[in-house]
């Protein structure tokens, strides 16, 4: 399904990526973790398209398709899903309208009629109970006012009403208390199959104990320096990213 | 001097009738002030070239044209068509409390109520507002008694269908207690001049929600104002639309006359390709305690222009002032212009009192946001740029309305271009 190799990537003119190779099958869920500045965010914003992030270097493929060469909004109608960290606030426009919106935009991708106003908001309601928030979010301005739990449950009913093939999840557990880390990872699971596939960033190990991870890879300098099975989460989360020597010493600096 | 005034003096002497005396001094206040040119401050970015070397239009039978339908509206319509009343004002059904005169028609002790209001709220350093007072024969004067409570809306539109001059004047008292819908509608595409005037006296404990439509276009020229004085405890919503036109200005004043008055305005402007818009407001504080409350967005498109002067004048007895005001514009293209002032004059020494201007382009973070969902290029654009206004629309307070406008800007904005 993606398929990354040797990606460097630089914000700015300042290298973040430097060679990261990755490869991801239907079905799969990738937890990515790894210290500050390793490039963890940067990865997400680089398969997403954003502005501003220069591949120098490699190929991605997504669905046999050259990922990189298409527009952001191509990525996103193919499947491709992100949940921002910092998810935007729009004041003015309601999260109703900007999710029909982008609901509409992947069936007409699809080539599927778009959905009557009675029709989205009966699924909307569907999605918003499931992430335990109030409908009257809905209505309200998108992110605005809300909460960092909030925004994060608002991501991830977005992610529920488009049915991405590929989900990123951008340290969907940070800010979050465990009951908000639950309704998280519930809204997750629920859309796990054979088929779609997560690669989930986070600091914590304490995200994989409700969202169990196929792999976990540790980034560092732009790198995937270790790979393993998610015993490899729980060694970090006891030992910390000590193991990784020269390279995390250099990240850090 | 332009060749245009001389004839608008020269009409004025044709005018006669119970407001004389005002008039004549109003004339004579036009005469010494002469003709606003680039150096006059209020005129400073906006050329009166379309009008200076017009020809006065004097008077012309009403053309044919459409009445705005706002649906679900329980409204009282008071239309003119090329200047010229089309509604047979007698015709209509009046709840109790409410007096609709026309100012050609008014008896008794309605001239003594009219005299007082005629040019004593609207300043004298309005130019055309002193045209107005020597030309404007076309007119209605709404009466609404102490504590009357008036459901239905009662709009006056101003409708241009040909190439002609229209002067006319609107004032409003509105008693002790009492409250009242008002709004001003303007809508033309014809070589015409409108000036349009209104004055408001708001009671004590009155309350007036305000709109003004100023939504003439292409040619219609527009020059007008909303001019209101608020007593102890009254109150003034008002919601402010304007489109662009060769020239388009408006002039609004409230004057804090009594303690504890509130006032709030929203005015939105919506402009493209040469148009020009024109927002000068000022906010009298001029007695202690008193509120308010003012944003101004507008979208400029293409090569247009909009200019927006907000005065706030804290007098010195003025304490316990709360006076905010924004201005927020959003540039579509390279050549799109906003010309943006505050001009705040604080005389008192306890008063919070804050503004602010921005001009902004597109918010890449959001565009971003949208892209990423799916969203196309050119939607995420206009969902992000009509937000803007659409927050405002979202805080007009009859929703009949916000559904009537929201439509029509949307449509409007959907024709301009995103460079």
């Amino acid at each position: 399904m993606l398929k990354i190799s040797n990606l460097h990537a630089s914000v700015e003119d300042k290298v973040i990526i430097k060679g990261l190779n990755l490869e991801i099958k239907p079905g799969e869920v990738h937890a990515i973790m790894g210290p500050n500045g390793a490039g963890k965010s940067t990865l997400g914003y680089v398969l997403s398209g954003r502005d501003g992030y220069e591949v120098t270097e490699g190929q991605v493929t997504f669905n046999d398709q050259d990922l990189l060469d298409m527009e952001v909004e191509e990525r996103a109608r193919d499947g491709l899903f992100l949940a921002f960290q910092y998810p935007v606030e729009i004041p003015g426009v309601s999260n109703m309208e900007f999710m029909k919106e982008s609901v509409n935009a992947m069936r007409e991708q699809r080539g599927e009629e778009p959905l009557t106003a009675a029709a989205f908001l009966k699924k909307a309601k569907e999605a918003c109970k499931q992430v335990q928030l109030p409908l009257d979010f809905l209505k309200r301005g998108v992110n605005e006012g809300f909460s960092g739990g909030e925004k994060k449950r608002n991501e991830i009913m977005q992610m529920i009403l488009l049915e991405p093939s590929l989900c990123i999840l951008d340290e969907s557990d940070s800010g979050l208390d465990v009951d908000a880390l639950q309704v998280v990872a519930e809204g997750v699971n629920s859309q796990r199959d054979n088929k779609r596939s997560f690669i989930v960033v986070t600091h914590y190990q304490r995200l994989l104990d409700y969202i169990k991870p196929d792999f976990v890879h540790i980034l560092a300098d732009g790198k995937i320096v270790k790979s393993g099975d998610a015993s490899l989460a729980l060694e970090v989360e006891k030992s910390g990213y000590a193991f990784l020597g020269q390279a995390y010493e250099e990240a850090q600096a | 001097m332009s060749q245009w005034l001389e004839q608008v003096i020269d009409n004025a002497k044709d005018v006669s009738d119970f407001l004389t005396p005002t008039r004549q001094a109003s004339l004579a206040e036009l005469k010494a002030q002469g003709w606003p040119g680039k150096r006059t401050e209020n005129w400073r970015f906006t050329p009166l070239t379309s009008v200076s070397q017009r020809d006065a239009v004097k008077v012309a039978n009403a053309g044919e044209a459409e009445v705005p339908v706002i649906e679900n509206l329980d409204v009282f319509d008071i239309v003119f068509v090329d200047g010229q009343l089309i509604t047979s004002i007698a015709d209509i059904d009046l709840p109790e409390g409410l007096t609709l005169s026309t100012l050609d028609d008014v008896s008794g002790d309605d001239e003594q109520a009219v005299k007082a209001l005629f040019g004593h709220i609207k300043p004298q350093r309005h130019t055309f507002g002193l045209i107005n007072d020597a030309l404007a024969t076309q007119g209605v004067f709404i009466d609404v008694a102490a504590n009357a409570n008036i459901q239905p809306t009662i709009r006056i539109c101003n409708l241009t269908t040909q190439a002609v001059d229209v002067h006319s004047r609107v004032l409003v008292r509105i008693g002790e207690g009492a409250s009242v819908t008002v709004m001003e509608h303007g809508e033309g595409n014809a070589d015409s001049l409108t000036t349009a005037f209104a004055e408001y006296s708001i009671a004590d404990n009155g309350y007036l929600e305000h709109y003004r439509f100023a939504l003439f276009t292409d040619k219609a020229k527009q020059v007008g104002g909303s001019h209101f004085r608020l007593g102890d405890h009254a109150r003034l919503n008002s919601t402010v639309v304007g489109y662009g036109s060769e020239l388009s200005r408006l002039d609004v004043d409230i004057i804090h006359a009594g303690e504890f008055a509130d006032a709030k305005m929203n005015a939105i402007y919506l402009l493209a390709e040469n148009e020009l818009f024109d927002l000068h407001t000022n906010i009298e504080h001029a007695v202690p305690n008193c509120t308010s409350e003012e944003n101004a967005r507008g979208i400029i498109g293409d090569g247009a222009r909009a200019v927006f002067n907000g005065r706030i004048h804290i007098h010195r007895d003025a304490q316990k002032t709360l006076a905010e005001m924004n201005n927020k514009n959003l540039l579509l293209s390279r050549r799109a212009l906003i010309n943006t002032k505050p001009e705040l004059e604080i005389y008192a020494d306890d008063v919070k009192c804050a503004h602010g201007a921005t001009v902004a382009e597109i918010d890449d973070t959001a565009l971003y946001y949208l892209l990423s969902r799916g969203i196309s290029r050119s939607k995420a654009l206009v969902i992000l740029n009509f937000g803007f206004i659409q927050e405002l629309v979202n805080e007009i307070p009859k929703a009949a309305i916000g559904t009537w406008l929201l439509p029509k800007l949307s449509t409007r904005f959907s024709q301009m271009e995103v460079k």
